[in-house]
């Protein structure tokens, strides 16, 4: 095989899993050392790279079952089971998205930051699936690029929200903020065709 | 493309991809409500956009078929070992991405790539070991524009024959007494051949072209050339089923099965006629001799049923009459391993049969540190000897074959000259 041709099959991988490594040095930083954060942190690492892992031995053939495996067999097909089995991009998204909200007190940029991140969490997931799904990445990305557009105008707008101030120093005023954002998001998403 | 046509049941749900991003919007949604951040609902909002085409009734949102109709095609459902083939495969609906799993079966190593996208798959493939395999079942995943539905469904490939990898062989061992039948072995009795026998002096009758001039002027008398008579021989193969040692790919079976497909195609070249025995526990399939490129291939069918049928404690000594023709060749791949084949071996012997036997076993006991177990090992390559031995001393050649080697080479010293049997 070609090295084009292997480089052609890795691209998507590698994309996916810098697209990971990314999202997670941007929520990272800068490094919060509370409990939670740290734990969010340490979680999103190792669903990041268990999900390039997956992904690195897709290919790699399940070994068939055999009487009396050895424990090396034993080991790597409970660790293929491991890796194959848990949803480690979601788990991953919730850890990064859990991690973000930690970094509440940030600066006043913090909305443009969140939103940075939700464009790069979508970005990792949609590369995940090209990488697993073998799918031409021009043509699908062709087919989804005015839903995309339109998902990050209504990431702008989200981040627009937050930086209106609120109408009163109440809870309530906050989540009126949100619920309206919601309901953008809401109407956009029924409103736009299905079509490509 | 050509090939029978499968209905498949395609079983629908939410892609991986739209789980992934349900749980980003759930999640955007659920924090921003608890931290009365709106950044996040923003977050959520791309993932919520491409969930929300894909409800049901949208626009340019094609129909979810419960059944697909499904082209298998098989190249050729015969082949050897080791020998590249290929499985076609093609879906009719092209309203969906497609993707093709291809999950080969025990014995079946694939030669391609296992995952194809397209309406149209070609996976490659071979056989490494001989025997009826199963190629094993391919997936089908149909992915929606939007790829958030996907379908699933299980193709079954059929099954193929792989035959043994005949051996090499040219050469022939040709009998001295040959029966009354035309082919093309050059037996010692005059005849219409084309092989110079002899010159004799010319009697009324003979045909004036044979005359040979120089012989006739040194003599004085006519002489005329008289020829070898060209004749067939009937062949039979007894292949050695009850012991399979050794390791797989190489084991006494595997040399033994490629030996006789090697010496099938060889003496079938040479319009002999030929037969073959499968001696295995409890009885033994057989087909008669005969001539043709057929034979061929139902000699091989015959020998691939020693995959099954191990039904031990049957008792078996004789091997049957109507497989073995007065006057025949019989060429034996064993191990001699097993006495009581051994014993039938002798039997045909003594019946008068022409015997030749390829020792195909090339694999000894492991060596062991303690004395005991050295021991057997000695007293089990004795006897092996005088298995050997024995059988050379009733007028059986016993040559040893490798397997990796052409079959010439062992059958070299009796290929030479014809092979003269005592009674």
């Amino acid at each position: 095989m070609s090295a084009l041709r292997v480089l052609t099959a890795a691209a998507p991988r590698l994309a996916a899993v810098l697209l990971g490594a990314a999202c997670v040095a941007w929520t990272a930083v800068p490094p919060r050392h509370t409990g939670l954060a740290t734990l969010a942190l340490v979680v999103s690492i190792i669903a990041v790279v268990a999900g390039a892992l997956r992904l690195a031995l897709a290919d790699v053939p399940q070994p068939e079952e055999g009487f009396f495996p050895s424990a090396p067999v034993r080991a790597w097909l409970t660790f293929l089971a491991v890796l194959r089995g848990l949803p480690w991009e979601e788990i991953a998204v919730v850890a990064l998205l859990w991690l973000e909200v930690q970094h509440s007190a940030r600066t006043s940029w913090s909305p443009w930051h969140t939103a940075a991140l939700g464009f790069g969490l979508v970005a990792y997931l949609l590369a995940v699936h090209i990488a697993e799904s073998g799918a031409p990445a021009g043509r699908l990305l062709r087919r989804q690029a005015k839903l995309l557009l339109a998902g990050a105008c209504l990431l702008a707008l989200g981040a627009g929200f937050a930086m209106l101030p609120a109408a009163g120093p109440g809870a309530g005023s906050a989540l009126l903020r949100v619920l309206a954002a919601a309901a953008v998001v809401a109407a956009a998403a029924l409103v736009l065709p299905g079509r490509d | 493309m050509a090939g029978p046509v499968q209905q498949v049941e395609v079983r629908w749900r939410p892609s991986r991809h739209a789980r992934r991003l349900l749980t980003l919007a759930l999640a955007g949604l659920l924090l921003a409500t608890l931290t009365r951040r709106p950044e996040l609902v923003g977050v959520a909002a791309p993932a919520l956009l491409l969930l929300g085409v894909a409800l049901p009734g949208r626009p340019g949102r094609p129909g979810r078929p419960a059944r697909l109709a499904v082209r298998v095609g098989l190249a050729s459902s015969r082949l050897y070992e080791g020998e590249l083939a290929a499985v076609d495969l093609a879906v009719d609906d092209t309203r969906f991405d497609t993707r093709w799993l291809l999950e080969a079966g025990r014995g079946v190593e694939p030669a391609s790539a296992t995952a194809v996208n397209g309406a149209a798959a070609r996976f490659e493939f071979t056989v490494p070991r001989w025997g009826r395999r199963q190629l094993g079942s391919a997936a089908l995943v149909l992915h929606d524009p939007w790829r958030l539905t996907e379908g699933r469904a299980e193709v079954a490939l059929p099954a193929v024959d792989c035959y043994p990898q005949p051996a090499v062989e040219r050469t022939r061992v040709v009998l001295s007494r040959l029966p009354n039948r035309l082919g093309e072995h050059a037996a010692r009795a005059p005849g219409e051949g084309t092989e110079f026998a002899g010159v004799r002096e010319y009697v009324p009758g003979d045909r004036q072209r044979a005359i040979n001039w120089p012989a006739s002027t040194r003599l004085g008398r006519l002489q005329v050339n008289t020829f070898a008579a060209e004749r067939s021989q009937d062949i039979v193969l007894v292949v050695d089923a009850t012991s399979d040692v050794g390791p797989p790919g190489t084991s006494a079976l595997d040399l033994g099965l490629r030996g006789a497909a090697g010496a099938a195609r060889a003496y079938l070249d040479g319009r002999d006629r030929v037969g073959v025995i499968c001696y295995q526990w409890g009885g033994a399939r057989w087909l008669a001799p005969s001539l043709g490129r057929r034979q061929f291939y139902k000699i091989i069918d015959t020998m691939l049923s020693a995959d099954a049928g191990w039904g031990r404690g049957e008792t078996f000594s004789r091997l049957p009459r109507a497989a073995l023709p007065p006057g025949a060749l019989v060429v034996v791949f064993s191990p001699l391993l097993d006495q009581r084949f051994v014993e039938t071996l002798r039997d045909m012997r003594e019946r008068g049969f022409g015997l030749f036997v390829v020792d195909v076993l090339n694999t000894v006991p492991p060596p062991r540190r303690t004395f005991s177990d050295a021991m057997t090992r000695r007293i089990w390559r004795m006897e092996q000897q005088a298995i050997r031995f024995a059988l050379r001393e009733l007028g059986v050649p016993v040559v040893h074959w490798d397997g990796a080697a052409p079959l010439d080479l062992p059958l070299a010293p009796y290929t030479r000259r014809p092979l003269v049997v005592h009674r």
